[in-house]
This record gives structure tokens, sequence and C-alpha cells, in this order.
């Protein structure tokens, strides 16, 4: 019976490079949407429209800052494939956490609407799956084979029970610069995509 | 030389000050510069990204700006590198100097002479300015599906975003309108570079217009409007719509026609004429003016219910029905026409059953016959004359409901032919116990004077009489014990003469004679009936029908049984109360004529309604 059973492995059909990535860039793409609508949703409810204009006040810097993560087209450009991917795992593990508390952090709020929680939830089950899509391209790509646990959880400091006001800037500071950090995901991604569709073109 | 010269030339430096300040004491009052606003920053593609700024008052001092920024976490300021790509007031960003998902806190600074002015600190990321250009290459053609035409448009991105990498991505978004018209329609194209608009008019001419935006941006001017002319076709389908009119129309036309013809007709059809009320004597004036008395009044139908009584009579005599064996089922049917007579006013009906009980039906009363016939043959005459007695003995029997029937009464002593003397008496005694409980209610009705409200007695007396019948029975028994039967009847009207069965000749007839010899118990003797209202038993045919006579003469005939029975005339039995009509007659006997064997005793008076079975022949 084992024998068999790998027998049935084997003859399963793996799936091809090009429809693996297909898949992660829509699960980046879908994670980023969602990430934009649950923003959107909180500033709306609780971000006054003068502090809506100024992201990022100083205090309350994203997270991954700290991480070596290309920032500029140029830079990208230059940056070598397994640095993409590499960028796009770091950066996917590293949110994996901080989302967990921003969800028991809305669930503490009175009025936070049912569909930002839905929402918020929702993110942070897709980005688990999308680490474990990365983690397989990269396998598939790199020959590499990696971890999947969080090796990045330092990164993310839970300070004491913050002010009212504080938590809900902290919170609003997470998410905006979890959409931000989404994008890159994304856009990482289809840098990847097109080069390795058309490796002369994708300036 | 001396002091001169340096004075001189003091001098002249003196009044070059004195007239350089009074030419500066005469203008107007400097001050540094205002504040300038930083009105916008944009970046086309995501790659590079240019901010615009507004200069305040210069404070009437030449003026300089210079943009300085600084990035995200980072305390290194920069100037903007670039202030001249982008026009005046402008600051262009390339490529190198682009930074994505980082922050730019981006400073302008006015200087003059005075003094310097610092703009508000603007944050920006370049990832929420991109506003790209407007798609280009817009084509529109005219397509045509099945018939109809529609509009396909294409456009290209921007040439500067970058969407094949997926660098960006962008949707775009087209308007269409009529040349005529101000309202655009808008389309939702998402990301894809082409699409389709339907419901278009025909010969109508079309702008069309696209543009585009990132997927979190602003969106982009509308491109270069693009024109585009649909052909005719709406005369094809205009046609058609002509012929349907003018077809519809036409048969419209033949419709009303035809309903006209047929107006009155179909009229009828879904509105009947409600039927107005068509009673008799009804007056419809009458009711509308609301008087009912009169309307009532008007109803009530003359001569309703029949007040006359010399009817009854008739009707007493018409009740008879006359029961027989098989043979005598004519002489039934005659009979039955007599019973309806006499019952109409009070609603008879005749069934077929006439009320008999089912002991005897008429076709249990066949069997009995067949059986007494063959057996009377066998038997002697005189069985058979106490058969026939029995037979004839049962008068008529009537039931609850009045009517009068005679019925062939089943006895179970009947078949036994010649036994003993007592059954003989049993028989007859039950046959006169049947005979009496439906006697005489004709003879009742006779009276003429009785009828109105003695109607209903009339057709229930009987059972008063039941039990004196009985005894009357015995009595009758005792006196006469082999052949006599008496009829039995009451009635209060004027004696009735009574006949009684003598005996029944070779040919089975029954000899009817009157009952004279006791005549004198009786106390109320009936007189003799008028002639005219009795019919005289002249004898029974062969055929076994009672054969009745007119006559004007009666003897007397005393009532054979019972004087108890009834104090006015005992039973006497009244004949059949002809008067006038002639019905029992005609249906008692169909001849006249009178047999010379049943002369001898045919002289009395049969009462027909009590008249009893004949013997078969």
């Amino acid at each position: 019976t084992v024998g068999k059973i790998r027998a049935a492995i084997n003859r399963c059909p793996s799936i091809s490079r090009e429809k693996l990535l297909d898949r992660v860039i829509q699960h980046a793409e879908l994670i980023y949407r969602v990430s934009e609508e649950s923003c959107s949703l909180f500033e709306e409810m609780f971000i006054p429209f003068e502090l809506q204009l100024q992201r990022n006040q100083a205090g309350y810097a994203c997270i991954t800052k700290a991480l070596p993560i290309p920032s500029s087209r140029s830079e990208i450009q230059q940056i070598s494939d397994k640095w993409l991917l590499h960028s796009v795992l770091m950066l996917v593990q590293s949110w994996i956490e901080p989302l967990v508390y921003l969800q028991t952090s809305l669930n503490l709020y009175d009025v936070a609407p049912d569909t930002l929680l839905n929402k918020t939830k929702w993110v942070s089950e897709k980005l688990i799956s999308l680490e474990q899509g990365v983690v397989v391209l990269i396998k598939k790509m790199l020959d590499e084979g990696l971890l999947t646990t969080n090796s990045e959880q330092g990164l993310f400091q839970n300070d004491a029970q913050p002010e009212m006001l504080e938590s809900v800037m902290r919170d609003y500071t997470l998410l905006s610069c979890f959409k931000k950090d989404a994008h890159k995901m994304e856009t990482f991604l289809k840098l990847l995509k097109c080069r390795q569709t058309d490796e002369y073109n994708c300036a | 030389m001396g002091c001169g010269a340096m004075m001189k030339s003091v001098m002249e430096v003196l009044l070059l000050l004195m007239l350089f300040f009074t030419a500066h004491a005469k203008e107007k009052s400097y001050s540094p510069p205002e504040k300038p606003t930083q009105t916008r920053c944009r970046s086309p593609e995501k790659e590079t990204f240019t901010c615009w700024w507004e200069p305040g008052s210069d404070g009437g001092l030449p003026t300089t700006y210079a943009l300085y920024y600084c990035k995200e976490n980072s305390e290194t300021v920069y100037e903007c590198p670039d202030y001249h790509t982008a026009g005046e007031n402008s600051c262009f960003f390339n490529k190198n100097d682009t930074s994505i998902w980082v922050n730019y806190n981006i400073s302008v600074v006015a200087t003059n002479a005075l003094g310097r002015a610092f703009s508000d600190p603007v944050d920006i990321d370049v990832v929420y300015i991109v506003e790209p250009n407007p798609p280009e290459k817009l084509t529109v053609a005219v397509m045509e599906d099945k018939g109809w035409p529609f509009l396909l448009v294409s456009w290209e991105p921007p040439h500067k975003a970058d969407t094949r990498s997926g660098w960006i991505t962008l949707i775009y978004e087209l308007r269409v309108r009529l040349e005529e018209e101000e309202d655009w329609e808008m389309h939702h194209a998402g990301q894809q570079k082409m699409f389709n608009i339907f419901s278009l008019r025909s010969g109508g001419k079309y702008l069309v217009e696209v543009r585009c935006k990132p997927d979190h941006g602003f969106w982009s001017e509308w491109s270069s409007t693009s024109y585009v002319k649909v052909p005719d076709y709406f005369h094809r389908e205009k046609s058609m719509w002509i012929l349907v009119a003018v077809f519809s129309a036409f048969i419209f036309l033949i419709l009303t026609w035809l309903l006209h013809m047929n107006s009155h007709s179909l009229k009828h059809c879904i509105l009947p004429p409600v039927p107005g009320p068509k009673i008799k004597g009804f007056d419809k004036q009458l009711l509308k003016n609301g008087n009912s008395d009169e309307i009532f009044s008007a109803l009530v139908v003359p001569n309703f219910p029949p007040a006359s009584t010399s009817k009854y009579e008739e009707m007493l005599v018409e009740y008879l029905e006359v029961y027989v064996l098989e043979e005598q089922e004519l002489m039934l049917e005659e009979s039955k026409d007599l019973l309806d007579g006499c019952l109409k006013s009070e609603n008879s009906r005749s069934d077929s059953d006439s009320g008999r009980g089912s002991c005897d039906s008429h076709t249990l009363l066949m069997d009995k016959c067949g059986e007494t016939k063959e057996e009377e043959r066998q038997t002697n005459r005189e069985s058979s004359l106490i058969e026939t007695q029995g037979w004839k003995e049962e008068a008529i029997n009537h039931d609850t409901s009045g009517r009068v029937k005679t019925w062939p009464s089943v006895y179970s002593p009947l078949p036994q032919y010649g036994s003993n003397p007592l059954d003989k008496q049993s028989s007859l005694e039950t046959a006169k116990q049947h005979s009496l409980s439906t006697s005489s209610f004709l003879t009742q009705a006779g009276t003429k004077d009785a009828l109105g409200p003695s109607y209903t007695d009339f057709c229930f007396s009987n059972k008063q009489n039941h039990l004196h019948p009985q005894t009357l029975a015995h009595r009758e028994l005792q006196t006469r014990s082999d052949v006599n039967i008496s009829n039995i009847g009451r009635k209060r009207s004027p004696a009735t003469e009574y006949v009684e069965v003598q005996r029944v000749n070779k040919e089975d007839m029954v000899l009817l004679q009157p009952v004279v010899s006791r005549c004198g118990h009786i106390e109320g003797c009936p007189n003799l009936p008028k002639g005219e209202d009795y019919s005289k038993v002249k004898g029974v045919d062969c055929d076994n029908r009672l054969l009745l006579q007119r006559e004007g003469t009666g003897e007397d005939v005393c009532p054979l049984v019972d004087q108890e029975t009834n104090g006015e005339g005992g039973n006497c039995y009244t004949s059949s109360t002809v008067s006038t009509t002639q019905k029992p007659t005609a249906c008692m006997y169909t001849s006249m004529p009178l047999q010379e064997e049943t002369a001898l005793t045919l002289n009395g008076y049969v009462d027909t309604a009590t008249m009893s079975n004949l013997p078969s022949c």
C-alpha cells in the first residue's frame, strides 16, 4: 500500500510554474484589494479628515521599514529574481502576526462594523496561504527549501495597552502600512512574471 | 595733491551714498515673501513624479524658491534635483530619485532679500499620486451582429504606463453620446482595452471618449474624441411595421363590421334578458305602486281550492280499486283511475306500489292467486267459494294515507282447502277484518254534506270501524257459516244496501244477494238509496267483472252484519254513488248484459267501494 500511495503521488501531475505564479499573483491582488477596502472603511469611521492627509506620522512608522526591500523602480529593475521572491516572502512573513494583533484590537472597538472585522479576518487568513504559495514558488523556481515558520516574530513589539486615541492611530497606521506592503507584494510578483515570459522588455 | 582730491572723492562717495539711500527711501515697503503653497504632486507612471507649488506674494523683492524634501525616517534633506523640466514653480523627480512605497516630506521655501517663507510640509507616497495620461489610439468601428449594428471601441494605454509588466494596473472607462445630445452614456470597461456598444440609433453620429485610472490613484483626462456614424438600417424595420399596422387596421375594421352585424345576437348571448315574473294575475304596476294587498289579492285564483262538494262524490266513487288476480289486472288498472280521481285534491300519488305492504304485494297476490287457481280446479267448489269469499272479503284496504285500494289479502289459511270449518271461519274472520278495516271510506264520503272537513275523515275513518267489523265478522260467520260474505261498510249517509255473496256458480261467478235476513236486527236500516246514486250489480261476467246496472229502484237490502258498528245504519253498504257520473259503472263493468245465470241474485246493490275481489274464472 505504501508503494501504491507513492505511485499515486508520482502520477499526480504537479502544477506548472506559470500556473502557480499566476495563482500567487491573483492571491496577492485580492489581498491588496481587500486591505485597501479595510483601510478606507477604517478611515471613514475613525479618522478625522485632517489626520488622513498625514500618513505615517512620527512615531507610527511602518513596521517593515527596516526590511531591506527595494523601493524604487530602478532598484527593482536591478534586483534579481531570487531577491524579488525573497523580498515578497519577507514581507508576507512579517505581517502575519501583526494582522492577528490588529484583529484582536479591532474586536475591542464598540462600533467597529462587521464588514471591517470580516475583511481583516479574511486578509489574515489569506496571507497565510499566500505565504505557503510563495514558499512553494521559491522551491520550484529557485530550488530552495524553506521553512514556513515565522522567523520575523521579533519585528513586532506589542506595547502595553495604549490609550484609545493612540490605539486608533496605531491601528490606522497598521492598516495603511499593510496596504502599502500588499501592493509591494503584488508588484514584485507581477514583475517576476514578466521576467519569466519576456526577459528583455520588462524594463 | 593733497586732501582736496580725497575730499572730492569722499564727497562723491557720500553723494552717491545719499543718492542711493534716497532712492531706496522712495520705494514701497519691502517685505519678506509670503508662504508658498504646494498645489499638487503627480506621477504619471509611478516611476517619476512632479510637484507644483503656487508662490505667494514676493514682497517686492526678487524671490527665489527652493524645494526640499526628506525621505521617510531619514533625516537627510535633499533639494529638488530638477526645477526646469516640468515648468515653472515645479520640481521634477526622475526615476532615480523616485522611491515607491516611501513617504516623502516635501517643503517649499521662498527666499528674498528680506526673509524666508516656508510652505506647509506635505507627505506623499508616490503610489497614491499616480495620475496616468489618457489612453491613446482610440478607434471606433461599426460592426454588425445579425443585422443589428454595434460599435467596437478599442484603445491603448498611455505609452508611458508600464502595464505590460504589471508595474501599473489600469482600469478604463468610456463614454458615448450622440452628436445632438448632451448627456453621456458611461461604460466601465475594467482592465480590457476594447468594448462593444449596442442599442444604436440608426443613422446617428456618435462621440466616444475613454479614460483610465490606476488601481489606486486618480483618473486620467478624457482622451481625444472619436467620431463615428452609424449607417441607416431602420427603414427596413419601418416598412415591416407599416405593413403590420395596415394589416391590423384591416382586421380591426372587419371585426368591427362583424360585431355590428351580430350585435343583437351577441347581446343576447352575453347579456341574456332577465326573465320577468310571469305570475298569472301578477301586475308589475301594482308592485311598483307598492300596495301589497292589491297585489296579493290579484294573485288569488278564483275557484281554488275547488269548493264544490259535488265532485267529492264522484271522487268517492272513483277511488275504488279492485285488485284481483292476474287475469283481472285490467280491472285493476281501471280502478286506479278512480282512486286517483278521489285523491287528486290531496295530491294523490299513485305509485306503483299503491301503498301495499310487502305481504300484500301484487305479485305475491298473483302467486297466491295462481296457486289458488290451481287448487280451485282441484278442489271443490266450496273451497273455491271460500277462497273467493276470502278474496272478496278483503274489500278495500286503504292505507293510512287515505288512499283506497282494494287489496287482495293474502291469508295464510287460504290455501287450506277443504279443511276444517274453523279454519274457514278464521279465514273468513280475518278476511272480514281486512275488509272491515278498510271499509267504507267511500261510503262516508258519499255524504254530500259531510264533505269539506270530513274528507279526511272519509279517508281515514275505517280505523274506527276496525273493531266493529270484527265482531261483525264473527256474527257473520256464525250466521252464515259457509258462503255468505258480506261486505261491511259503515256510513253515515243514508242507508245503503248490502249485498252478499250468495254463492259462486259454476262459472265461478260471484252471486250477490242482498242481505235481507237480518234486516230486522238492525236499527238503522238503510234507506233505499236513491236510484240514481247507486248502481246495481247486475252480475259478474265471465271475465270476472262486476256488472253494475244503473237502477233507480233499489230493493230493500238490509245490511248484513252489524248493528253495533254504527249507529247510523250499520254496516250498510253504500252502493257506489254513481250519481251523475258514469265512471264507476264504466269502470266496474264493461258490459251490460245481464247474464241469466246471475240474474238470480243480483238484485241487490253493490257497494263498489267495498267490492271484493271477484273470483277468477
